[in-house]
């Protein structure tokens, strides 16, 4: 399943996913977007496995944001911005 | 740390024979630690390419951004950068590429969109100097009249910031269409794509070759900034041989993100 979004005054955030059993699996974040350090892409990833097909924007985006350390700097991506991602992978919306 | 300027620095020039694309890579990796180190004076680095190439950022996924079949067809090597940012499709000549190597001093206290702006003010003086209206378009662009010119991408590590750009020069819009998977929101960003056979804001905007074009950047950015001419060290160009080996020529490094 696949997600986009082009964030407002960002860039492209795109969420691949599965469903296992009405949970997120092999979840993988990517776009043109600027992370760093880049071990973070990673930790949004394990972040978002195992939650529900359910769980909604403000659920995930607060998932996203309890992994990133203080050090984390986003630019032209947000939690909110991936959470929204997930949710079109979800609803196999057509891609932004 | 305190702010600095870019004349409190001794700015270097690099600019030697074509090299390959995962050297490349590796060379921005190597040259970035140097400076960070305090090994290397910060330094201007002009690209010039042995190959063809796809350069894919950090976080782009190597199946939703690249034709596979299509890069094979026509020859041309995939590589994943180490900064954020959208792919650029490479000939020889086709592009103009530079890195800046900087103490981070000089960004201190400027919001990212500040930075990328900063970091390629010369760059717009230059392209005024040729005759082209630029303006920055953030987040990362150089735009102009005649459509998209570069994107930026940055990274920073240790005390140093690499600020690295790609112009295009004349691309072969077809040929970049077959191998690069952009989707119709992206088309309007990289120029008249959808219109023209040919992305060519430099070449058509200014009517000079792109060894000229060069010439002026770097004579605009030694005006400005200072700059003394220099090469790669032997350990540098030793180190940068060995990461595009065992890291940047990886099918690991390329398929990090799949």
């Amino acid at each position: 399943m696949h997600g986009e979004y082009k964030m407002p005054g960002g860039k492209l955030v795109v969420i691949d996913l599965e469903l296992r059993d009405g949970d997120l699996a092999a979840v993988q974040l990517s776009g043109d977007f600027f992370l760093e350090p880049d071990s973070a892409l990673h930790a949004i990833n394990r972040a978002l496995e195992g939650r529900s097909e359910h769980a909604d924007e403000a659920a995930l985006a607060a998932a996203v944001r309890d992994v990133l350390g203080a050090d984390v700097m986003m630019y032209g991506i947000s939690p909110e911005a991936i959470a929204v991602a997930v949710r079109r992978a979800l609803h196999k919306e057509p891609a932004a | 740390m305190m702010r600095t300027d870019w004349r409190d620095h001794d700015w270097q020039l690099i600019h030697t024979a074509p090299q390959s694309p995962t050297l490349h890579m590796a060379l921005d990796d190597v040259l970035t630690h140097e400076v960070g180190a305090g090994r290397r004076a910060p330094t201007l680095r002009i690209w010039e390419w042995a190959a063809p190439a796809v350069v894919i950022g950090r976080f782009q996924s190597l199946r939703n951004e690249v034709d596979g079949e299509a890069a094979r067809r026509h020859g041309i090597e995939v590589v994943r950068r180490v900064s954020g940012g959208g792919a650029m499709f490479i000939e020889p000549g086709n592009t103009i590429t530079y890195s800046i190597y900087a103490p981070q001093s000089l960004v201190k206290g400027l919001s990212f969109q500040e930075a990328y702006a900063f970091f390629d003010a010369w760059v717009l003086e230059a392209l005024g100097e040729l005759g082209i209206k630029a303006w920055y378009q953030p987040l990362n662009d150089i735009t102009s009249e005649g459509g998209k010119i570069a994107g930026a991408a940055q990274v920073h590590r240790g005390g140093a910031v690499l600020h690295h750009v790609t112009m295009a020069y004349d691309i072969d819009a077809a040929k970049m269409l077959d191998v690069l998977r952009i989707g119709r929101e992206k088309l309007s960003d990289k120029g008249t794509v959808s219109a023209a056979k040919r992305v060519d804001p430099l070449r058509s905007q200014t009517g000079l070759p792109r060894e000229a074009v060069i010439e002026r950047m770097v004579a605009t950015f030694r005006r400005l900034h200072g700059l003394s001419d220099d090469g790669l060290r032997a350990d540098e160009l030793g180190q940068a041989e060995a990461l595009a080996q065992t890291k940047f020529g990886s099918p690991a490094w390329l398929g990090d993100v799949a």
